[in-house]
């Protein structure tokens, strides 16, 4: 059933796809986290308008799937005047837009756990509104949340498995390519699936023991 | 660019029935994930370690790959094993296999939260497993699990959308269609966001309404 | 008299307190009340405190001393009076106008009023994640603009002061109770304030902890600072209050010199709160009988 030289063969080529797997999940998880605290400052927002934004834009990128997020950015948005966009652009921005989603929830939890005195002596120092979101309470709220933070990381490398319907040689695309022509479909995908577990198992690992060290320090 | 929402009337036809396929791929993932997360919730819980070694490296398998690339060892690669199937039969099991992982996390996590004393009382007073299990664990914790289970239900709904990469005429499979036939694809796409919206608002209203009803059972016991 | 309330005797009669040199009203209340629903927290408060002037608000839980005195930094909105900063109405646009409710006044107008006010909390909230000097620094650094250089040397220089410039890197969670509260009041010294206020600064602190607050809360008032203090600690304001007040159920009940309020305490609540006082700390008493000191 396994064909060790093929195996060999598609090692390296899936190797490579690995790279812009993690490069896509990544870019999307950086830009991704900005926008959030941007969703999660307007849930916390004393302003209404801004809180009801907030909450619409939650909604809509929890609810629908992000399969069609995808397929509305990569085929709706070129023909209401976007300009033609590459495979690689409409994912990272799909992506980016839908985990900041879940990110502005994470992060809101984390802002809600900061003990209100400390902004009130920040703002009887003098501190504005921004300067106490920037120095004070994003840096807590990420330092508090990072397991959940690390756990999104995690969701949204599967996620990025997608992306292969657009076209983006990542993992998962350049899996089915390779089983496409040489038909081993246990054989690639297994070892398609062992590459998600190379990446995701060690990221998990990683965050239960942080979690645990932050039970045990109280942060 | 024009808007005719004409198109979505005239494949009426076509739409409802993605839609109860939709529905009905998510309600047979959901039943049979709940029955097998049990079933791993419990081997987790009572097994002994022979069962439970090989179950934990099962579950970190299917909770570290993405749902589509175990959709595709079940479907494409699932004949090599013997195991053919249609595109549904099998969209259905990837469902549930997924989900019940999951779960089966929810349900152990609610074990776990019930207070080992009220066990020890329990079994004190001569009462044996499978009663103390039916009578005083899973009714605590269906209320403290069901918001868990509500979330997880509906992620399940959303991950439906994904079956259309093998195939299964669901939903997201035909209004996409349509858009390519039609290039329609402002209304098509516009459609398939709301009905999505719909069912996930839907889903968690239910739940709210489902844990108001249980919880409004529970207040009843004494304290 | 048992030795504890000879104590606080003594210790009020030492500090004789001379009247401060310059007599300009820092804080006025005027008519000061404040509600929560359909409870009164506060009636009728009317307050000026003075320049160099050391004033303690003492009271039993609930009598609205903290609410005072966060409403003098408009942490709480006080609903009815006004309060000045050194002559500037206090967070609201325009003197009270019956019948009229008031617009609260711009952020900007609120902070640059209490810009010379300073603050401490009973739980010291210092921010987790800075260094003790990162702390004192953060807002010389984002308010004042100064220069990572300038910040330092002043940050230091006040950590000096509270006597924990070798702490200057450490963070919060390696600091005791009482270094961590000495680096807050190093924070809100950093800013040059005109007036401090204290609220409770020492009832979250261990007891062995609590002297070293109280000492550098001595300095500052030898110094010539400003205070309001809210506190449980009758030695410190025995011994370092120019003025004591009693406060009872949102009213100010009783006020005067530590002489006034401690020694020769005439009002009904004051006698009592003092016996309450007096019973929990006392530790020696002439004669079994509880009665024996009753002033």
């Amino acid at each position: 059933m396994f064909d060790w030289p093929l195996l060999q063969q598609n090692f390296p080529l899936l190797l490579g796809a690995l790279l812009t797997t993690v490069e896509v999940s990544a870019a999307s998880l950086f830009i991704g986290f900005f926008i959030g605290i941007g969703v999660a400052a307007m849930r916390l927002s004393p302003t209404p308008l801004l809180r009801r934004l907030g909450g619409a834009y939650i909604f809509v990128f929890r609810g629908i799937p992000l399969l069609v997020q995808l397929l509305f950015i990569y085929y709706f948005l070129p023909r209401a005047g976007l300009p033609n966009m590459s495979p690689m652009t409409a994912a990272i921005i799909s992506l980016a837009l839908c985990c900041a989603a879940y990110i502005a929830e994470i992060l809101r939890g984390g802002f809600l756990a900061i003990p209100g005195g400390q902004l009130e002596a920040a703002g009887l120092l003098g501190l504005n509104a921004r300067q106490m979101l920037v120095r004070i309470r994003v840096p807590q709220a990420v330092r508090l949340t990072l397991p959940g933070l690390i756990n999104e990381m995690i969701l949204l490398i599967k996620a990025s498995s997608l992306v292969s319907v657009v076209g983006l040689a990542d993992l998962t695309r350049t899996a089915q390519n390779l089983a496409a022509s040489d038909y081993m479909f246990v054989q690639d995908y297994l070892l398609l699936a062992g590459f998600y577990c190379l990446i995701n198992i060690p990221l998990a690992y990683a965050g239960s023991r942080l979690e645990k060290r932050l039970k045990g320090r109280g942060a | 660019m024009s808007f005719d929402p004409h198109i979505i009337t005239d494949h009426l036809d076509d739409i409802g029935n993605g839609f109860l396929v939709t529905l009905g791929t998510w309600s047979s993932g959901v039943v049979l994930g709940l029955l097998l997360g049990l079933v791993i919730a419990l081997a987790q819980v009572f097994g002994n370690n022979f069962v439970r070694a090989p179950l934990r490296v099962f579950i970190e398998i299917i909770r570290s790959t993405p749902f589509l690339v175990q959709l595709f060892l079940l479907y494409y690669g699932g004949p090599s094993f013997g195991l053919e199937m249609d595109p549904i039969p099998a969209g259905i099991l990837g469902l549930a296999v997924y989900g019940s992982v999951y779960f089966a996390e929810i349900f152990r996590g609610g074990f776990e939260s019930i207070p080992r004393g009220q066990l020890e009382a329990a079994d004190c007073l001569g009462i044996g497993r499978l009663r103390c299990i039916v009578r005083i664990q899973l009714p605590q914790m269906a209320v403290i699990i069901l918001p868990a289970l509500v979330n997880l239900v509906t992620v399940l709904c959303k991950e439906t959308a994904v079956l259309s990469i093998i195939t299964i005429p669901e939903l997201t499979m035909v209004l996409t269609g349509i858009g390519s036939q039609t290039f329609a694809f402002v209304e098509t796409l516009l459609a398939l966001c709301i009905g999505y919206l719909i069912l996930v608002e839907a889903c968690s209203r239910l739940g709210m309404l489902l844990e108001t009803r249980v919880g409004r059972f529970m207040q009843r016991q004494p304290q | 008299m048992n030795n504890t309330q000879a104590t606080l005797a003594l210790a009020s009669a030492a500090n004789e307190s001379t009247a401060p040199e310059s007599r300009k009203a820092m804080i006025q209340l005027q008519g000061v009340g404040k509600h929560f629903g359909q409870l009164r927290v506060l009636k009728g408060i009317d307050l000026t405190i003075h320049h160099s002037e050391v004033v303690c608000l003492i009271g039993p839980s609930g009598s609205g001393k903290s609410t005072l005195l966060r409403s003098m930094a408009f942490l709480e909105e006080y609903d009815e009076g006004q309060i000045n900063i050194e002559g500037q109405l206090l967070g609201w646009q325009n003197a009270e106008a019956s019948g009229v409710a008031r617009k609260r006044a711009p952020q900007a107008k609120i902070n640059q009023v209490r810009q010379n006010v300073g603050m401490v909390f009973q739980q010291f909230n210092l921010w987790p994640h800075m260094t003790a000097l990162g702390n004192v620094t953060e807002a010389l650094q984002q308010v004042r603009k100064q220069s990572k250089a300038q910040a330092r040397e002043r940050a230091l220089a006040m950590l000096d002061k509270v006597g924990l410039a070798h702490k200057a890197d450490a963070y919060p969670i390696q600091l005791s109770g009482g270094q961590q509260q000495r680096v807050a009041i190093a924070r809100a010294l950093a800013m040059e304030p005109h007036i401090m206020l204290f609220d409770e600064p020492t009832s979250a602190l261990d007891p062995e902890l609590v002297g070293e607050v109280l000492q550098v809360m001595k300095t500052l008032a030898k110094e010539g600072m400003t205070m309001v203090v809210v506190t449980h600690e009758m030695g410190f304001a025995a011994q370092v209050a120019d003025s004591v007040i009693f406060l009872d159920k949102g009213e100010v009940v009783a006020r005067g010199t530590p002489q006034q309020i401690f020694h020769d305490a005439e009002h009904p609540r004051l006698q009592q709160f003092l016996q309450n006082y007096l019973d929990r700390n006392a530790f020696w008493q002439d004669g079994k009988d509880a009665a024996a000191a009753k002033p």
